[in-house]
């Protein structure tokens, strides 16, 4: 009785408190919303942070649109599409839509967008995205060809996804810096202010063209980047910030007790999983290299308890590398229950009855790296436990000098399998592994239009990935927003905040 | 004749000791003994650490996370309660104790001797070897501790041993500072000027007639220095730099209590009441050696 009625008084005085500032917002017709994590650059294809995708589905827009709930293509900067012959792909261009800056987007605009960003010199981010182009060609104002390196069956999903069209007068001149700081597109928000670590300011884009994706309904949207979670919590009380996301499954289990918060869960793409160093890049001796080694990391790990305990909401277990929803991720794999004892066995059989110490890295969610660590102690394997930033981990990573590491990929939100397992598993500088045969097999599926075929040699693949444990994948992810009984907006499963489907109530 | 000049003498002999009067101070000096008291019993418990923690530190059990501590109501299996990953609280504790005082003890350990080294010397020899100390104080009390432990840490990774050795590195000015100024004072005594006199060599000058009159200052210093390496391990640990888990530190536990502040305060407030105390204890244990041993302080 005594907590009841402390708790209903907490809850009240919070209440009264944030009633003021926050009707003060909805007045003013600013949304305040807070990013976890800074972001490297604005340039969609010079980030590859979560971050940088809300952004991007913000500001710029794709040839084709996939609609969320229906999973259907539309046509958004295209209007139709046609496939010529398997590599070669024919776009009608949507007429009359202006870039931010006043410029008209005409056949010139996508032909210099693909031919920028699919040459891998000008060094976008993620190469996966775009190296599937190899250029594109005018054919009238408004149509254009894109032509394809080789057979490439998830073509319009990328174009749909994180493939946008820039400004090509505006983009020669100002290059990736000058974009990450002045930011042009056809998206419904335009970009008024860019302060790089501290906050992004967006504003409706009046003239926005008859988009799939709506038009905006709220004004103005400023985004601050505020890393600490009891911060963005103490400013939504306050009044200051009117949505927060990603918050941990803890916080938002005790925000869901209140009335004036919504806490809408949402499963996301993402999965977490531990990269192992099989193919020995950082150093010979490195026990990943051993099969046994890896088959016990996968025992080692309780997967249902970190679900339960710590990831909660929609999250589940997965064995495969890649989302269970994705085209190809076949689940029929070899599953590792968990079996600490097993895993002390087949440790000893491989030669380390005592264990071993190693360097574990991670880089987000320290809570569960923790926690994936306690397991890795349990069954003798000691960690010298590394935080550090994604930017600086992924360079470690590239020059292959992590042995284990606590990894997340959330696909881009491409409902692909091509969009995770092709991503490290291709030779790529992020493949630990540098298995030929899983090369050549991935090479097959990705590039064959047959989805029989293609079906075929993802699960061959993958089902060589997952009998030699190269990963310990382990769970999805699920995102909780928080936001305050003001803003109505429902999120979809694909973990990207879309600022033009929110509106006050 | 003999008992006239005898008499006055016992008279005096038969009055308190030295001894006996640092003793009889020390009895009345309450902070002194709080402090002493304090942590006194933290070294016990850390030195007993296997025989007093109910459960192992390190056991993770995620089904149980967060509970709460008896006096929040929770259930006497966890008297603390449990971490944000289920693993006993006053296990924790208690083995964090064993990382606290460990850093304190030895940064100020090595810090006493490269300090009291370097003050000595420059006190007692003077001239080109006092110009160069003071120098190298100098440039050492222009670095920002907190700065360059940071920055060390962050390259070379951290782990307890490069915990300990940087802040055992760079505590050090303190001791240089007191022991320069103290065997300056010391060195001028008529009885060094003696020794010197009679021909003992110079390390049995500084060890039998300067040290042992420095000794006392020297020992405030030391606990000073442990209350501030202390601290400073909290704060690197505190921000991911320090003590590395799962190795419990009461630094490392505030900062892993963070995020559930807003809704499980105790998960921050008990490591950091014990941190208070241990720190308070200490700098009333060493503001009382002072008083008690201090010359100004013998009234």
């Amino acid at each position: 009785m005594k907590t009841f009625l402390f708790k209903t008084t907490a809850i009240a005085a919070l209440a009264a408190s944030t009633a003021m500032p926050a009707l003060a917002d909805k007045a003013s017709g600013t949304l305040n919303v807070a990013f976890t994590k800074e972001l490297e650059n604005v340039d969609s294809y010079f980030n590859s942070s979560r971050e940088g995708v809300v952004l991007q589905r913000a500001i710029w827009d794709g040839l084709i649109y996939r609609d969320p709930e229906t999973n259907e293509y539309i046509g958004n900067l295209a209007t139709s599409w046609e496939w010529i012959d398997d590599t070669t792909l024919e776009l009608k261009l949507r007429e009359g839509v202006t870039f931010h800056n006043g410029e008209a987007f005409n056949a010139d605009d996508v032909v210099f967008t693909v031919n920028y960003v699919a040459k891998e010199e000008n060094g976008v981010k993620t190469q996966r995205n775009v190296n599937w182009m190899k250029s594109a060609e005018k054919v009238d104002d408004y149509t254009v060809r894109i032509l394809l390196k080789d057979k490439f069956p998830a073509a319009i999903e990328f174009l749909s996804g994180p493939v946008s069209m820039y400004p090509n007068e505006y983009y020669a001149e100002a290059g990736p810096s000058g974009m990450g700081l002045k930011p042009v597109g056809t998206g419904p928000y335009k970009v008024t202010e860019v302060v790089p670590g501290q906050h992004f300011v967006l504003e409706a884009n009046e003239s926005y063209h008859d988009s799939p994706k709506g038009q905006p309904e709220i004004a103005k949207i400023d985004i601050r980047t505020i890393p600490d979670v009891n911060t963005q919590m103490a400013e939504l009380f306050s009044g200051s910030l009117d949505l927060i996301w990603q918050v941990p499954s803890d916080q938002a289990e005790k925000l869901a007790t209140m009335d004036q918060f919504t806490v809408a869960n949402e499963s996301t793409m993402r999965v977490g999983y531990l990269q192992m160093d099989s193919a020995g890049r950082s150093g010979e001796d490195n026990p990943f290299t051993k099969l046994k080694v890896r088959q016990a990391i996968n025992h080692a790990i309780n997967r249902q308890e970190l679900v339960d305990a710590l990831l909660k909401g929609k999250s589940k277990v997965v064995y495969t590398p890649c989302f269970p929803s994705q085209f190809g991720c076949i689940q029929d794999v070899t599953e590792y229950e968990y079996d600490p004892e097993k895993a002390k066995a087949l440790l000893a059989e491989a030669g380390y009855p005592d264990g071993f110490t190693i360097e574990f890295y991670a880089y987000r969610d320290r809570q569960y790296a923790e926690a994936i660590a306690s397991y890795l102690n349990a069954v003798g394997i000691q960690t010298d436990f590394k935080m550090l930033q994604y930017s600086a981990l992924r360079e470690l990573n590239m020059n292959g000098e992590v042995p284990i590491s606590f990894q997340t990929w959330g696909s881009y939100s491409i409902n692909d399998a091509s969009a995770m397992v092709s991503q490290f598993f291709k030779h790529g500088a992020l493949d630990s592994t540098r298995d030929d045969e899983v090369l050549e097999w991935l090479n097959v599926a990705d590039s064959s239009t047959n989805p029989d075929e293609r079906i075929e040699y993802y699960t061959k693949a993958i089902q060589k990935i997952t009998q030699e444990a190269y990963w310990a994948p382990m769970f999805t992810y699920n995102t909780n927003y928080v936001f305050t009984g003001e803003v109505d907006y429902t999120p979809t499963p694909d973990e990207v905040l879309r600022f033009v489907d929110m509106s006050w109530k | 004749m003999s008992s006239d000049v005898t008499d006055p003498l016992t008279a005096e002999i038969q009055g308190p000791t030295p001894r006996e009067m640092l003793k009889a101070r020390a009895r009345g000096h309450k902070g002194l003994i709080f402090g002493m008291g304090i942590v006194g019993l933290l070294v016990l418990v850390a030195i007993l650490a296997p025989v007093l923690a109910p459960h192992d530190p390190y056991a993770q059990s995620l089904m149980k996370r967060m509970a709460p501590p008896v006096f929040l109501g929770g259930t006497w299996e966890h008297p603390l309660g449990t971490d944000h990953l289920g693993r006993d609280y006053l296990s924790r504790l208690i083995y964090g104790a064993r990382v606290s005082l460990l850093i304190g003890a030895v940064a100020a350990l090595i810090s006493g001797v490269i300090g009291t080294a370097m003050g000595v010397a420059a006190g007692y020899f003077g001239g080109k070897v006092d110009a160069v100390v003071t120098f190298l104080i100098n440039v050492r009390l222009a670095m920002p501790v907190v700065l360059v432990a940071l920055a060390v840490v962050a390259i070379l990774g951290g782990s307890l041993t490069v915990v300990i050795c940087v802040l055992g590195l760079l505590l050090w000015d303190r001791f240089a500072v007191v022991m320069r100024a103290s065997t300056l004072q010391v060195s001028r005594r008529d009885y060094v000027a003696a020794a010197q006199v009679i021909g003992a060599s110079t390390p049995r000058i500084l060890l039998t007639e300067i040290m042992p009159n420095i000794f006392n200052n020297l020992i405030v210093v030391i606990t000073l220095e442990m209350a501030h390496a202390i601290l400073l391990e909290a704060a690197l640990s505190f921000l991911g730099l320090g003590v590395q888990p799962p190795t419990p530190s009461w630094g490392l536990m505030v900062s892993e209590g963070k995020n559930m502040m807003l809704f499980e305060p105790w998960l921050v407030l008990i490591p950091g009441a014990v941190l208070f105390l241990l720190v308070l204890a200490i700098n009333l244990m060493g503001d009382g050696l002072r008083d008690v041993t201090a010359p100004e302080g013998r009234s």
